[in-house]
């Protein structure tokens, strides 16, 4: 029977090609949104995930639990490094701070003098969490080397090898400080950076030096490479027993809270606009398929009459409604994926979102969730036209025909 | 009674409507025989399209029984009642009701593609249909495409695709020109000449007048019931 059944949907569909059109553009209009909320509700927290494993590092350590490089510094950090080292479950240590400096005095003719920059000071050097994409990473022999940014490379015309003056500006209120001379090491990109930022990276005593040796002994962030073997957990856990003031969160931990603070506000939005998309998803095909089964209710009646049996019929609206539903979803995949460069591309223009970060991340298993989610729809959607068609009075529908 | 095709006895069938019920059939008993040619006249609402779909078996009497060679039909689930009219019943209609979306080829071969024929008994049939119904030429014509005289030639080839025992008529020419009409009743009067039972209710005079036995009815009686 589902042989007769599919051909016979299929030759009601493309012989009806204005419906039936008119249905596949609705549904790939919609299945189209819908793919895309799908993509949206997971895309940050699974980009965010990419981008906090690409440093290398899975466990960070900070002094409280204020967002990192807006709390207090850990103090005495170099005997800590050297502590947190000798856990059995850790496997290398990145000290980090972060200040402020500005362009005392570019090598090329740009009129940049006097630019904030970011500054991050890392020790010990090879571990960095940058990728360098031209000339070496800082050398581990010798201070006054820096690695830069693309933006920076560009802005001050900097190549590997050309020189880059750079006065602190550590912290409010502090003298002005003496210029230093860095040479540029290497062209970098840096995970966290957006689209506008300027940033330097250089050996801890460079900082020191560059802001009068107030950095001291301290750390904005420790950031931690467990044993892979023993994994993140185990390595929060050791760290946090050889002190249990700090504030020591895995990678997994950091994406939990994103995921569920700062990143909630998109899942939210992407789980209404799904919601909504659905519903009108399942709307325009019920109306459809209703309104196409109220103009036929003689033909089935007739149909009906002729010997076709209750669920034949019934059969017939189903598989209609798969095929709209089919084509129009299938094709709103491509259609949907297209949309979704254009929109990531829209929203990674917002200040402040570092350039490695989408907003709309493709996961195969979206794709399973997507076609259950269109499925349910077109069962959905059906129910009704189906139940029009299984409990049609074929006697009284034919009366109504004729005198109608 | 020996040799029957469906037999109706004392069938009743009431309506409820907003207004009241409505007694379509009041009481009625019939037999139709093999190879029988029945008229079925009488006055709009006197309960003739009724007693077809209660014949048919695509209507439930409210009081009385149906037997379609010997099966109580009002006993039979909703299927086996679909499967005895893909099998054994016929039906004619006023408007035709030919899927609009199928050749005349494909309306024909349906009810024996869904009765389970296959594909080169379907071809041989339909063919032979058309042939018989003369519009062999037409086969791959969509009803839209052809007139009404056609659409109702293509709606009784539909009819006889599965070698029915009984074929029912419910005003086969209302929709029809003189000219067409008479063709279409020239049609029925071969398929009776060929063995099948013919029930047709008519409004028309000529029509009714091709039939062995005339039923005359009147608010949801037979009246009269004359063998000619």
């Amino acid at each position: 029977m589902i042989r007769r059944v599919v051909r016979f949907a299929w030759l009601a569909s493309v012989r009806q090609p204005a419906r039936t059109a008119l249905g596949i553009l609705g549904v790939i209009a919609i299945g189209a949104l819908l793919f895309d909320m799908l993509l949206l509700s997971h895309g940050l927290v699974l980009s965010f995930r990419d981008l906090l494993n690409r440093s290398g590092f899975d466990v960070r350590v900070l002094a409280t639990d204020a967002r990192p490089f807006a709390g207090p510094s850990i103090e005495h950090a170099g005997d800590l490094v050297r502590r947190i080292e000798a856990l059995p479950e850790v496997e290398a240590v990145l000290q980090v701070r972060v200040r402020q400096a500005e362009i005392a005095e570019a090598v090329s003719d740009s009129r940049n003098d006097g630019e904030s920059i970011e500054f991050i000071g890392t020790d010990p050097p090879g571990r960095a969490v940058w990728t360098i994409l031209e000339g070496r990473d800082l050398p581990s022999a010798n201070g006054g080397a820096l690695v830069v940014n693309r933006n920076l490379a560009r802005q001050l015309k900097l190549t590997v090898g050309s020189t880059l003056r750079l006065r602190g500006a550590c912290s409010a209120g502090s003298a002005v400080l003496p210029p230093v001379t860095f040479t540029i090491a290497g062209i970098a990109e840096f995970p966290f950076d957006d689209a506008t930022a300027t940033t330097v990276a250089g050996r801890l005593e460079d900082l020191q030096r560059l802001c009068g040796g107030e950095t001291g002994d301290g750390a904005d962030i420790l950031m931690v490479r467990s044993r892979q073997d023993l994994g993140a957990a185990a390595a929060a856990a050791a760290i946090k027993r050889t002190d249990a003031g700090l504030h020591v969160v895995t990678n997994q931990d950091l994406l939990e809270r994103f995921s569920r603070v700062e990143f909630s506000y998109f899942r939210q939005i992407s789980f209404v606009l799904a919601a909504v998309t659905l519903f009108f998803g399942f709307l325009l095909i019920a109306v459809l398929l209703t309104a196409s089964v109220n103009q036929r209710l003689g033909e089935v009646a007739a149909l009906r009459a002729v010997g076709l049996s209750r669920t034949r019929v019934v059969a017939g609206v189903l598989c209609e409604s798969v095929l709209i539903v089919g084509a129009g979803g299938g094709l709103a995949v491509p259609a949907g994926l297209a949309l979704s460069i254009w929109l990531d591309r829209i929203l990674r223009e917002l200040p402040g979102i570092p350039v490695s970060v989408h907003f709309f991340v493709f996961e195969p298993r979206m794709l399973l969730s997507y076609g259950l989610l269109v499925g349910a729809s077109a069962l959905g959607a059906a129910l009704y036209p189906m139940w029009i068609i299984g409990t049609l009075p074929i006697a009284a529908t034919l009366r109504r025909e004729v005198i109608s | 009674m020996i040799g029957t095709i469906v037999e109706a006895r004392q069938v009743s069938r009431i309506f409820r409507m907003p207004a009241g019920p409505v007694v379509a059939l009041n009481d009625v008993s019939i037999a139709i025989a093999p190879g029988e040619y029945v008229g079925v006249v009488g006055p709009s609402g006197c309960g003739k399209s009724t007693l077809l779909h209660v014949l048919g078996c695509v209507d439930i009497p409210t009081a009385g029984e149906v037997r379609f060679r010997d099966l109580d039909v009002g006993s039979l689930p909703d299927a086996e009642r679909s499967r005895l009219r893909l099998r054994e019943i016929g039906f004619i209609f006023q408007r035709f009701f030919l899927l609009p979306m199928l050749t005349a080829w494909e309306n024909v071969e349906l009810p024996q593609a869904e009765a389970g024929a296959d594909r080169a008994g379907r071809q041989a049939r339909t063919r032979e249909l058309l042939e018989y119904v003369g519009l062999a030429n037409r086969a791959n014509h969509r009803p839209s495409e052809l007139s009404g005289g056609e659409m109702q030639r293509v709606a009784i080839a539909r009819a006889l695709a599965n070698r029915p025992q009984l074929l029912l008529a419910d005003e086969p020419t209302g929709e029809l020109d003189q000219a067409t009409g008479e063709q279409i009743v020239a049609l029925l009067d071969r398929l009776h000449a060929d063995g099948t039972a013919v029930v047709v209710v008519t409004h028309d005079p000529a029509v009714a007048g091709r039939a062995a036995r005339l039923l005359k009815m009147r608010d949801g009686r037979i009246v009269e019931d004359s063998a000619r």
